[in-house]
């Protein structure tokens, strides 16, 4: 299922599996939200182990939503996460399937 | 969001899981990222003093005797350095151009300096590089643009030049409202980018219009030297700048201490 089209029929058409994993979802709305997000300020924002935050960077890369760059500052290891074109579009459209589906259940209720 | 560390990716919570509740969990997120990336109080604040530290080049730019009556500006009395930075008519203004030439280059390096380290210690960072790139080439172009124009070749040059804008030495404060608005689109702050409003048009009445032309119709008239003519148009884009840096410099330190305390923090 694509997350660039949200709204081809009902809302969940837009929703992509990859994408709506909660934590996926924190990820690509902070990195969204500045040039680049620290490792450490994801782990702390969305309090994950590292060893799971890694798993789901993976994915996210993978897919071709974040670009992760690993480097150093001195003599410490910093690993930067950004986000891609391709990943804001998937967040854009993942969001917009979200609202649409809050508006059509309040609109039932 | 937070708590769940045990969590795994292949534990996928599906379409079923309540939209609204993730919408409101994902704005909080953002709030937060949004209010810790935030950190134009230095840039507000360090451009405010800068712009203090003028003052004394004003007055040294300005005859000592008193002015002549119905006049605004003296006459030139010689070629000022650097006119598009130090203004056209202005007597001795050489050393008022070089004044702003170095503060301006200097104060955009010292901001991409904070940035970074900025982005170091709060883990996110700002794209401020598009901030610094417009004060410093908007400062490189207002000093090549004369010595350009005077070359036969590049005559038409002349035609993009500020015209009465530079006429009373206040350049500098456009340079810096240009910087601004770049840098409240890079912040995603409608905080700064209504200070930038306030300060462009504070910056654009200090270069068209005497402020102490509004002075005297509020009842005090600061006659007397000419360099109680220009101060004003100094100070009102100056207070407007330091003003601005003190309130987002108390509204960061707020917010600093509320995430500390782990209450969310609202977007400035």
């Amino acid at each position: 299922m694509s997350a660039e089209q949200p709204a081809g029929g009902h809302p969940t058409n837009g929703i992509s599996d990859l994408v709506h994993q909660r934590h996926r979802l924190g990820i690509l709305t902070i990195t969204a939200e500045a040039q680049a997000a620290d490792f450490g300020y994801l782990q702390e924002a969305l309090g994950l182990t590292a060893g799971n935050l890694s798993r789901h960077l993976t994915v996210l890369e993978e897919a071709g939503l974040v670009q992760v760059e690993k480097g150093y500052e001195g003599r410490r290891a910093r690993t930067r996460v950004r986000i891609t074109r391709q990943g804001r579009t998937a967040l854009g459209g993942e969001l917009a399937a979200l609202t649409e589906l809050v508006r059509r259940h309040e609109a039932l209720s | 969001m937070s708590g769940e560390g045990s969590s795994e990716p292949g534990n996928e919570s599906g379409p079923g899981e309540e939209p609204g509740r993730l919408l409101s969990e994902l704005a909080v997120l953002r709030r937060r990222a949004r209010s810790a990336r935030h950190a134009y109080w230095l840039p507000l604040l360090l451009f405010g003093l800068l712009s203090w530290a003028s003052i004394p080049f004003y007055v040294m730019a300005s005859p000592s005797a008193p002015r002549a009556s119905g006049t605004g500006i003296v006459a030139l009395t010689s070629g000022p350095a650097l006119p598009v930075l130090g203004g056209a008519p202005v007597r001795g203004s050489f050393f008022l151009g070089y004044y702003w030439l170095i503060a301006l280059v200097g104060g955009y390096l010292l901001c991409a300096l904070w940035y970074r380290r900025h982005a170091r210690l709060a883990g996110l960072q700002t794209p401020a590089r598009g901030y610094v790139i417009t004060g410093v080439v908007l400062t490189v172009l207002a000093l090549l643009l004369p010595p350009l124009s005077q070359f036969p070749a590049l005559h038409w040059l002349s035609a993009a030049w500020p015209g009465d804008l530079v006429v009373r030495g206040m350049f500098p404060f456009l340079i810096i409202a240009a910087g601004l608005w770049v840098l409240a689109w890079a912040e995603r702050s409608r905080a700064l980018a209504v200070t930038a409003l306030v300060f462009t048009g504070a910056a654009l009445l200090a270069n068209l219009y005497d402020v102490e032309n509004v002075l005297y119709r509020l009842g005090w008239n600061p006659a007397g030297y000419n360099w109680q003519v220009t101060i004003p148009n100094v100070l009102l884009p100056t207070v407007v700048l330091l003003v601005a840096g003190g309130a987002a410099g108390i509204a960061a330190a707020t917010a600093r201490r509320r995430r500390a305390a782990g209450t969310p923090a609202g977007s400035a």
